[in-house]
């Protein structure tokens, strides 16, 4: 009985929560929110729907693609900012600003009850403390980014969040009127128009006055609607007559089809599958619906790499967040194809498992980074040529490292747990897919490395010049390399080439990211702070899975150790059979 | 004898040698890589990869270690020696000698550019004009005579020649039939001048109330400003003291006998064997950002009567007369509208310029071949039983 009641409480209590949620009305209406979103906007050196800005600049603000005003309402990036941009007052409440520290603001003076270490403020909240903040993040900005503690970067963040807000909501930021003027650039801020009122060309004024009815009219839905129709037209018109709005339908259809999400999704899927798998082998249908759905997966993600790249009209890997998904999708290709050739199980599940990592990663890396994705490149890396082949082939050899990384991790893993134990052949084969995968990254890496040479020597003038990026780059082939002709020599066998593969996953990772971190030579790019958790757990998890393979090793010699010479004469029966 | 010789040619063969060296190589490079953080490129490059010998300095403790010098220089005789005694020779590892073949190509190509080459850099603003480049860390002292013309004689001494001058070791300079001689006695590959106080004292000649504070190098070498004191001693006896310093706005000027020299510490300099002229410089920036989309100068090359109009930019570079000329830098980072710019080109010259490109074609077209045909066996032998 008693539990009966707490139910009923219980769902009372929350019908009357969601209820004025329901009433309320929403803060835009969908034909605003459709025609705001479609708005392109220049911004970080190319024109964008506002759908992507608003997106990103809210990621940045808020850690997260989503806000809860004052009155309870979830909003949509978009949503919040045509609250920032019409309704200032109404944005300056909704909670906007994360702050993942609260120490952050009792060094500003600000106290606000019953909040969490890690929470969410408004710009209203954070007001009292503005001018302390500003003085602080100025003292903290003169530190060196390297030297700053995380507190003091955290003031700094916040500093630079709380401007841009402001500065948003005084249309400072956004760029949203393109220039009649053909040979003329830069797009203008509705602020910037209206200080050379004047000088106005017809259509900067009529967008202009446009955007001001929108403004006076945030609260009044039709009107509101009718001048941001009107605004939308002119922008939409002028940009199409610079033919800056081709690809912007493309964009916000990317993102909404959201490719990536699903991928993730039937990854995770064709991870479960696999696992029951393991434990039910001759399930025929389970076999082949993991097969399904990892191709899947790996359609979907191709199909997301490809849209991309016609999105931006460049091959593939341009920036460190599309080395994640590139590496990802070319690790799960292969590891499919040799399922395909070797029917062995565990190269689906390598697919699976790097699917679904890799996917996760990217995502993860992209809310880390907080920045657009599609970003204008530096000088030197706008050649298509050499984004095409260096560092194309340089991200395949990532991705056979790291997925004869895993596989091996899968053969010593295997052999510490006792699976298949005795299976010879199944050891063997597995082995030599690990040992083929290495060849196939060596030809990529080693190729991939003397491209990037071959560049600097186009650019620079010169070939080799020791870079740490360069001399990554340079470990994965030295280790594939050594891998390689110690088997030729028989110095490592089966189990020897699955440690050290396992253990050249370490070498990708530290060429890959690692060499980021150190914050020196000409390939530092990319917000890497956050990623030290990550590689170091990356590099401990190999690492341990080498101990233990060495661990299964002596363990295994131990066993054998009666007839020590028929062992080591089938190990290189084995050898020489695989080679 | 015999037996002696066929054991060692047997080590310096073997795979075991290979794997050692390539393990060898791969520790110095990591090594070179984490140092970078402490000491600049420059210096790490010389400590590391150009040397033969080295002294990694591992928490206090100093482990000797071979320089990747050394380790590609054996890695070398040991591929061919591999190639020679140990290989197969037949269509089963055509490939892997087509590859190996590469690797060779590229390890000379590293040697010619070591030993065989010289960088620098030209820095021109707008309309102004050079026949040479100068280097970007090595320094060289200047004896110039200026004629009744204004035009000056020079005797150039290269950085070699004098780096390692001290007081206990000062280095004589050939000064021909100069009424003079001239001897290096202090070189400090960093310093600044510093007026002497009276509450501190100096080990160093202090000249007109100054001095040379030697400072530690920078990281970023081409920062370091390198300074000298060179004693200047006339056939009569007397002696005089200068100081140089690489920054010095002008050289140290001296009257002996009737005639003018000058003494000068400056970039070592070396012939474009064309003159260069910098027309016009642009910079474009993204719209609305601070992140440059392309640097590109127009430049005029005049080599004896004939004249070419050119453009260098980003990725583009001068192949000219065996050199190669890179847009390479810019400024005044904070020239307004209008002020005229600089630009800085950096100038190789380097007789392997194009073997690494050989090299890479050589070693895709061994490893694709070899690695595919063990592909296609293999697909083979696992698809056949299916």
């Amino acid at each position: 009985m008693n539990a009966l009641l707490r139910w009923i409480v219980c769902v009372v209590a929350l019908l009357a929560l969601a209820t004025p949620g329901r009433a309320q009305a929403e803060r835009w209406t969908p034909r605003a929110l459709e025609l705001a979103g479609a708005l392109p906007v220049q911004e970080g050196g190319r024109v964008k729907p506002l759908d992507t800005f608003a997106s990103f600049t809210l990621l940045r603000l808020n850690g997260q693609r989503s806000a809860v005003d004052a009155d309870g309402r979830k909003l949509t990036p978009t949503a919040w900012l045509l609250d920032v941009l019409f309704d200032p007052e109404h944005a300056a409440r909704t909670r906007c600003f994360l702050v993942a520290d609260a120490d952050a603001l009792t060094a500003i003076g600000v106290h606000v009850e019953e909040r969490r270490k890690r929470d969410r403020y408004s710009y209203r909240e954070l007001e009292p403390g503005l001018s302390k903040l500003l003085e602080l993040a100025h003292q903290y900005d003169a530190l060196e980014a390297g030297r700053r503690s995380s507190l003091q970067a955290q003031v700094v963040a916040l500093a630079e969040n709380v401007m841009l807000f402001a500065r948003l909501s005084r249309h400072e930021v956004a760029a949203l009127i393109p220039p009649q003027e053909r040979r003329s650039e830069a797009w203008s801020t509705p602020s910037e128009l209206r200080q050379r009122a004047s000088a106005l060309s017809t259509s900067e004024a009529g967008a202009l006055e446009a955007f001001e009815a929108a403004a006076s009219a945030a609260e009044r839905p039709r009107e509101f609607e009718a001048a941001l129709e009107r605004f939308h037209h002119h922008a939409v018109v002028g940009a199409r007559l610079r033919g800056e709005y081709d690809k912007l339908d493309s964009e916000r259809a990317y993102y909404r089809a959201d490719l990536l999400g699903w991928s993730l999704k039937v990854f995770l899927l064709a991870f479960v599958a696999t696992a029951f798998l393991w434990l039910a082998p001759r399930r025929r249908g389970l076999y082949a619906a993991s097969v399904a759905l990892a191709s899947i997966g790996a359609t979907l993600l191709v199909a997301a790499i490809v849209w991309r790249c016609v999105l931006r009209g460049r091959p593939p890997v341009t920036t460190l967040y599309e080395t994640k998904l590139f590496v990802t999708a070319v690790g799960v290709l292969v590891a499919l194809a040799i399922e395909a050739i070797g029917r062995q199980r565990l190269a689906l599940s390598a697919a699976a498992t790097l699917g679904a990592l890799g996917v996760f990663v990217a995502s993860g890396y992209e809310v880390l980074d907080k920045r657009d994705t599609m970003p204008a490149l530096v000088a030197v890396l706008d050649t298509n040529f050499w984004l095409a082949t260096h560092v194309t082939a340089i991200s395949i050899g990532y991705a056979a490292g790291m997925l004869a990384a895993l596989l091996a991790s899968g053969y010593l893993l295997a052999k510490l747990f006792r699976v298949r134990r005795g299976d010879r052949p199944f050891y063997a084969a597995l082995s030599r897919m690990v040992y083929g995968v290495l060849c196939f990254g060596l030809i990529f890496s080693l190729v991939g490395t003397m491209l990037g040479g071959i560049w600097a020597n186009e650019s620079w003038g010169r070939f080799w010049g020791w870079d740490p990026k360069e001399n990554g780059a340079l470990l994965i082939v030295i280790s594939q390399l050594v891998v390689l002709h110690a088997r030729r020599g028989g110095y490592l066998r089966e189990h020897g080439v699955c440690m050290a593969a396992a253990f050249g996953g370490t070498v990708v990772a530290f060429s890959w990211w690692g060499v980021n971190l150190l914050g020196v030579g000409l390939h530092s790019y990319g917000f890497t702070s956050g990623i030290h958790t990550a590689l170091w757990s990356y590099y401990g998890v190999q690492w341990s899975i080498c101990g233990l393979g060495a661990i299964a090793w002596l363990l295994e010699r131990r066993a054998a150790k009666p007839s020590p010479v028929e062992t080591s004469r089938e190990a290189s029966r084995t050898t020489s059979r695989a080679a | 004898m015999r037996r002696a010789f066929d054991l060692a040619l047997r080590g310096l063969s073997s795979l075991g040698l290979s794997c050692v060296l390539l393990i060898l190589l791969g520790v110095l490079t990591w090594l070179g890589t984490l140092e970078q953080t402490r000491t600049g490129l420059y210096e790490v490059q010389r400590k590391y990869f150009e040397s033969f010998v080295l002294f990694h300095d591992a928490g206090g403790v100093s482990i000797p270690l071979p320089g990747a010098n050394l380790v590609m220089c054996v890695l070398f005789v040991n591929l061919l020696a591999g190639g020679i005694v140990r290989m197969r020779r037949d269509a089963s590892t055509a490939g892997v000698l087509v590859a190996h073949l590469g690797i060779v190509v590229l390890l000379a190509s590293s040697f010619v550019k070591l030993n065989h080459s010289t960088e620098g850099h030209v820095t021109l603003y707008e309309g102004q004009r050079a026949a040479h480049y100068q280097s970007y860390y090595r320094w060289e002292l200047a004896v110039l005579e200026y004629g009744a013309d204004g035009r000056a004689l020079e005797r150039v001494v290269p950085h070699a020649a004098f780096e390692k001058a001290s007081l206990d070791a000062p280095v004589a300079i050939d000064c021909g039939e100069l009424p003079f001689e001239v001897r290096v006695t202090h070189f400090f590959a960093n310093c600044s001048p510093l007026p002497k106080g009276p509450m501190f004292e100096v080990d160093v000649p202090v000249v007109d109330g100054v001095f040379l504070r030697e400072k530690p190098r920078d990281p970023t070498a081409e920062r370091n400003i390198a300074g000298a004191y060179v004693e200047v001693r006339e056939r009569s006896g007397a002696t005089r003291t200068g100081v140089l310093w690489g920054a010095q706005a002008a050289p140290w000027r001296l009257e002996l006998g009737g005639r003018s020299f000058a003494l000068d510490l400056r970039k070592e300099r070396y012939p474009l064997g064309f003159t260069l002229a910098l027309v016009d410089f642009r910079k474009e920036d993204h719209p609305r950002m601070n992140l440059p989309r392309s640097f590109e100068s127009d430049v005029e090359v005049r080599e004896g009567e004939a004249e070419r109009a050119l453009t260098i930019s980003m990725n583009e570079p001068l192949r000219t007369a065996g050199l190669v000329l890179y847009q390479a830098s810019w400024g005044p980072s904070n020239a307004r509208p209008g002020q005229a710019l600089f630009s800085t080109f950096a100038v190789v010259r380097n007789p392997a310029d194009q073997w690494p490109l050989v090299s890479c074609i050589v070693i895709s077209l061994g490893l694709v071949w070899h690695f595919g045909r063990m592909l296609a066996r293999h697909v083979r032998r696992e698809v056949q039983p299916a």
